[in-house]
């Protein structure tokens, strides 16, 4: 079978590829836009260091095809900086200190993001709710959560 | 092994007509379980019949007479959240509202969900408990079958080759009814170890009507005349409950998995059931 012709909107640039129908919108990012933000942790869906936003909705990098995201508008962490200038979710996990070996913070910061879009005033128990389906494996998750309600209080902005 | 063929249907026809041309072809809904698979290396499908582009695949629709619609392709972050399951269909809701979690709720769908037919899933005991029905659809049209029809095995339903489920429908049930869906696992998130779902009906101290289907213990959900008649037309005490838990529990047939021994599942079983019936009759206005 000849590859899929897509066109994804990836951090609002559009991009025109080919691509075999069992490639993941993963491996797509990783392996043709360089885009490495996005990690392949468990590749089962289950770790969530592979979430980007489609549609500014959080998912799995490697359970979404590219072929089936044709015409989504996909978000990385490489989106999330305007310019030189930090998100202020970024901003916030480096104050807080919310980062230890960093494989899960690009999809953390990017479930943190679509959760505050949604929720702006997030309480504890949203972020732990919104951010369950991100595992961080150095088991950093006080700081993150840290992080994630400094953003709420509006602090550094 | 070479990519698969890639099909981007626009009308259930044309997808049934998809599937019925290539016994290997695989419908794609959400991606959640089957790009997982295929990840795995489990399943290498010679075609992907997608279905995103299926007009009235999504979406959840009430008719006048309250029963539901729920579409194939409807995201479990859409059932969690409607406002059209109602009374005793809100058990399906808070299946939807447990699964998995945030990312997964917003790509998983009710029709790619079932049609896997994972024991340890969210959505059967619900199903079987609202007194469900699955609509299938293929090339032949539309037919229509019982939730407590439709898993059959593990990992094994209804569905014959060339047919994809097309929505599921829930009865309007008692307006009066409550719908609880109580689940235990390991942590939030996780397949269960086992669940109860229940919908419960009261009249006045007395209980009018129950549904109880146990989940994850055993090749599909586990519901019991036997059991529910135990329940109804009576206070719903201890020694009913113990009574309809021990039923569930010796029809139940779990197995010694990494989530639990069946053993333990067989004793959690009559525990959950009271839990779980307790919590909706605690409900109950």
């Amino acid at each position: 079978m000849s590859d899929i012709a897509i066109t994804l909107k990836v951090n609002g640039h559009d991009r025109t590829l080919q691509v075999p129908a069992d490639e993941t919108l993963l491996d797509t990012l990783r392996a043709r836009l360089d885009l490495t933000g996005a990690k392949r942790g468990c590749n089962q869906g289950v770790c969530g260091a592979c979430t980007v936003l489609v549609e500014g909705q959080p998912v799995r990098g490697c359970l979404s095809l590219s072929a089936n995201c044709d015409g989504n508008a996909v978000t990385t962490i490489e989106g999330l900086a305007k310019g030189q200038a930090l998100a202020p979710i970024q901003k916030a996990f480096a104050e807080a200190g919310a980062v230890q070996c960093g494989f899960c913070s690009s999809g953390m910061m990017l479930a943190a993001t679509a959760l505050l879009a949604e929720n702006p005033k997030a309480t504890v128990d949203d972020i732990r709710a919104g951010l369950a389906g991100n595992l961080c494996r150095c088991s950093g998750y006080r700081k993150i959560v840290d992080a994630v309600l400094s953003v709420v209080a509006g602090d550094g902005q | 092994m070479s990519a698969p063929q890639f099909d981007l249907p626009t009308s259930l026809e044309e997808a049934a007509r998809l599937l019925a041309e290539d016994p290997e072809a695989k419908c794609l809904a959400g991606g959640a379980t089957l790009v997982a698979l295929m990840n795995a290396g489990l399943v290498e499908p010679t075609a992907l019949v997608s279905l995103r582009k299926v007009e009235g695949l999504a979406g959840i629709t009430r008719a006048g007479d309250g029963s539901v619609r729920i579409g194939a392709m409807t995201r479990h972050r859409v059932t969690a959240g409607s406002v059209e399951l109602k009374a005793g269909q809100t058990v399906v809701k808070q299946a939807a509202s447990v699964i998995a979690n945030p990312p997964v709720r917003n790509m998983g769908t009710m029709g790619g969900s079932i049609a896997f037919a994972d024991p340890g899933a969210d959505y059967p005991p619900a199903l079987v408990a609202a007194g469900a029905e699955i609509e299938l659809a293929s090339v032949n049209g539309s037919r229509r079958v019982k939730a407590g029809d439709f898993f059959t095995d593990w990992y094994q339903t209804a569905l014959a080759p060339g047919e994809l489920v097309a929505a599921i429908h829930l009865p309007a049930g008692h307006p009066g009814s409550i719908g609880y869906y109580d689940k235990l696992a390991r942590v939030e998130g996780d397949y269960a170890t086992a669940s109860v779902a229940v919908v419960l009906t009261m009249a006045g101290r007395n209980c009018a009507g129950i549904a109880v289907a146990v989940g994850a213990c055993g090749p599909k959900p586990v519901r019991l005349a036997e059991a529910e008649r135990k329940l109804v037309g009576g206070t719903l005490d201890d020694a009913a409950l113990a009574a309809a838990g021990a039923l569930l529990a010796e029809a139940a047939d779990p197995v010694d998995d990494v989530r639990a021994s069946a053993d333990y599942r067989r004793l959690v079983i009559p525990r959950l059931v009271r839990r779980a019936v307790r919590s909706a009759m605690a409900q109950v206005r």
